[in-house]
């Protein structure tokens, strides 16, 4: 029955009569696309700025968990869920969190998705990933989501903090696309781009910040 | 959802009266048109920008069922369930079987157009699922019962006083507050909760990449990430037209979207799901199905002229630009799709006959095509409705004209191609036409033509035609 409604439906559509196709105009390449790292680096502080992301740049991962320490004192974390994604893997955070008082959580210490679900939702002060990529166009991270890297701890917990290696900035999104999408059959189950923290201006036009999503979310560029 | 796109003039009038829809309706456009312009301002050449998108949603359109096939292949070698439903009775009984058959009590969704064109909700809710819209504004309007006012923004009209009031009666907001932040963080526990323990998601779907077998949300809230990820089971529902040929494609349309409606050079989220989780993945779907519901599509398709409707992309700016929903908001248009997107896509999906004001509300001005970054002519695609109709169309269940009507115009057609009968009726019909004339104006008739004078006058028909001039003075002369 099924296959009947789809051979059906294209029937239908295969049989229509054919449109002129209007040609694509010649498109100027985008300004971000002439742009030397510093540039880029520069270009994505900036926009990263318009989108009331609090960034913050040190000079190696060492540097980095230090940041990383300064704004768990700031923001008052005592419990975080983490990635193990290859960025996170580097900085150590199970010694990290001893060192601070902080417990660190990671999707796999839960035996199920529901656990870990409880744990995201409700235990979680702020999920702290790294980034695949971030496009320098609109001050965007790319996130691969696979099995280092869950969908819920960027998205669930009030606060996020991006740990944004410098060499990963790229122009524009095309760039990360052929990266993504190069290999056929092994498409992520999900990829996401990230600009900011969740917003909405559906009660009255009034603009606010974390509607469902991180109501903050912190950069910290490494390199 | 109630269709009420017969109801136009009345519930526009209705609007017209409503003065916090006016005082909004001032204030909300100038806004949204100010941050649209900035934003294409942002792209190295946006009319180039738009002509592109126009091509690519036209070329897309052109090969419609190979691409389709070409989705289809892709997302179910990765997994994915794609499931073809030819109208809304299909799309929604699959989905409800597919609830049931998994024990779901309720579901989180996030806002999707063509679940308010299937009225999906109402049919899970008889069923006894419960349904959660999640976007704010399609939580508000949905918990009011009220169609959406803008495609982008579907309660921004609705005072605060009433989402207090609202807030209080069903979501158990304590202390009564009028700061709009403040109810949105109740809104945001309120449906926290729904999302950490919902067992199955829906959503819409912006775009299918047939390249790759991709579907993509566009967001900003995080309710539709939410959708995919909290639940074992995700359900997307797509309408036919929905698929781009590429990656790249999807990608130059994305940057469109964004800026036409809101501004943004990128919404907060874009989301991108090739395939359900993978067993290592501790998040996301197990099952994820794609519902693809043609519900009258394939047949709009048959017409190469009103195919150009399916190029929308459900951006909303030319909504904001129309000198008639500027004053009405989108209540009156009756259905799902409001402004001039609503005035070509009902009329072709509902019939003519049901939607005989929408087409013709428009003064024709094309401030909406000027918008519209796939090159949607909607003043003529409103003027090819108009002429549908009035000729009888079955196909799109135009109404025809009565007998009388279509017998004057004959007589007329013939009259004003054949001079002398066109000069002898002039002559005939003046003093009978000036009869009503006040200061060399006419502003009313009797009889049939009453109506042509309700926002019109016309000057009175000269004493002597143009040829008794010219005739006279060569006599004069000579």
């Amino acid at each position: 029955m099924e296959q009947n409604v789809r051979d059906e439906i294209l029937a239908k559509l295969k049989a229509a009569p054919k449109a002129i196709v209007p040609t694509r105009p010649h498109l100027p390449p985008y300004k971000t696309l002439s742009m030397d790292r510093e540039q880029l680096i520069a270009e994505f502080t900036a926009r990263l700025a318009e989108e009331a992301v609090v960034v913050h740049r040190v000079k190696d991962l060492r540097a980095a968990q230090d940041k990383l320490s300064e704004v768990a004192v700031e923001e008052g974390l005592k419990k975080v869920m983490t990635s193990t994604d290859d960025v996170i893997s580097q900085l150590d955070l199970p010694a990290w969190g001893k060192k601070n008082d902080i417990q660190v959580m990671t999707p796999h210490e839960f035996p199920d998705r529901f656990s870990y679900r409880d744990a995201v939702f409700d235990q979680a002060q702020a999920g702290i990933t790294g980034a695949d990529f971030a496009v320098a166009e609109s001050a965007t991270i790319g996130l691969i989501h696979n099995k280092d890297q869950a969908r819920l701890i960027s998205l669930a917990p009030i606060l996020h903090i991006a740990i944004v290696p410098v060499d990963r900035i790229v122009p524009v999104y095309e760039k990360v696309m052929e990266k993504v999408f190069a290999k056929k059959g092994e498409y992520p189950s999900q990829f996401v781009f990230i600009s900011g923290p969740s917003m909405t201006g559906d009660i009255q036009g009034v603009l606010f910040k974390g509607m469902h999503g991180p109501r903050k979310v912190i950069v910290i560029l490494v390199g | 959802m109630e269709i009420k796109t017969e109801q136009f003039t009345e519930l526009a009038k209705k609007e017209l009266k409503n003065d916090r829809s006016r005082l909004f309706l001032k204030l909300i456009p100038p806004v949204m048109k100010g941050k649209r312009e900035a934003g294409l301002a942002s792209l190295p050449d946006a009319p180039a920008a738009m002509a592109c998108g126009a091509a690519i949603r036209a070329e897309a359109l052109s090969r419609l069922p190979e691409l389709l096939q070409e989705f289809e292949k892709k997302a179910t070698a990765n997994g994915m369930k794609v499931v073809w439903t030819r109208d809304d009775k299909e799309a929604n009984e699959f989905i409800k079987n597919l609830a049931k058959e998994k024990g779901i009590r309720y579901v989180t969704k996030g806002k999707s157009m063509v679940t308010e064109e299937t009225a999906l909700n109402e049919l899970l809710e008889k069923n006894g699922i419960e349904v959660w819209e999640t976007d704010l504004g399609e939580f508000i309007a949905q918990q009011l019962h009220l169609p959406p006012f803008h495609i982008v923004g579907p309660a921004i009209n609705v005072p605060v006083e009433e989402v207090r009031d609202l807030f209080m009666r069903k979501i158990g907001l304590k202390d009564p507050t009028l700061d709009p932040v403040q109810l949105g963080y109740a809104a945001r526990l309120f449906l926290r909760d729904k999302f950490h323990h919902v067992q199955m998601g829906i959503t819409g779907v912006n775009m299918a990449v047939a390249e790759t077998g991709t579907i993509i949300n566009v967001e900003n809230e995080g309710n539709i990430r939410f959708t995919k990820a909290s639940p074992p089971v995700q359900v997307s529902v797509m309408s036919l037209e929905k698929v781009v040929a590429t990656m790249e494609d999807a990608l130059h349309m994305i940057r469109l979207v964004c800026r036409n409606c809101t501004g943004q050079r990128l919404s907060v989220y874009v989301s991108m799901d090739s395939r359900p989780k993978k067993k290592d993945e501790i998040d996301g779907p197990e099952e994820l199905y794609i519902v693809i519901v043609d519900n009258g599509r394939s047949k709009i398709y048959q017409d190469v002229k009103a195919r150009d409707a399916l190029r929308c992309i459900r951006c909303g700016a030319c909504l904001v630009a129309c000198p008639v929903w500027r004053q009405i908001g989108g209540y009156a248009y009756g259905w799902a799709y409001s402004g001039p997107m609503g005035q070509v896509l009902n009329p072709m999906l509902l019939g003519l006959e049901r939607t005989q004001e929408l087409y013709r509300a428009s003064t024709l001005c094309g401030a909406c095509k000027s918008f519209c970054p796939v090159g949607i002519d909607h003043p003529s695609l409103f003027l090819y409705y108009r002429a549908k109709d009035v000729l009888g169309d079955p196909h799109f269940k135009s109404v025809d004209r009565p007998w009388i009507e279509r017998q004057f115009f004959k007589m007329w057609s013939w009259a004003a191609s054949t001079p002398w009968a066109w000069n002898m009726g002039v002559r005939m019909a003046r003093p009978y036409i000036n009869k009503d004339a006040k200061d060399g104006i006419l502003s009313k008739a009797k009889g049939p033509f009453q109506g042509w004078f309700r926002s019109r006058d016309i000057p009175a028909m000269a004493g002597f035609t143009f040829h008794d001039r010219w005739k006279n003075q060569i006599k004069n002369k000579g």
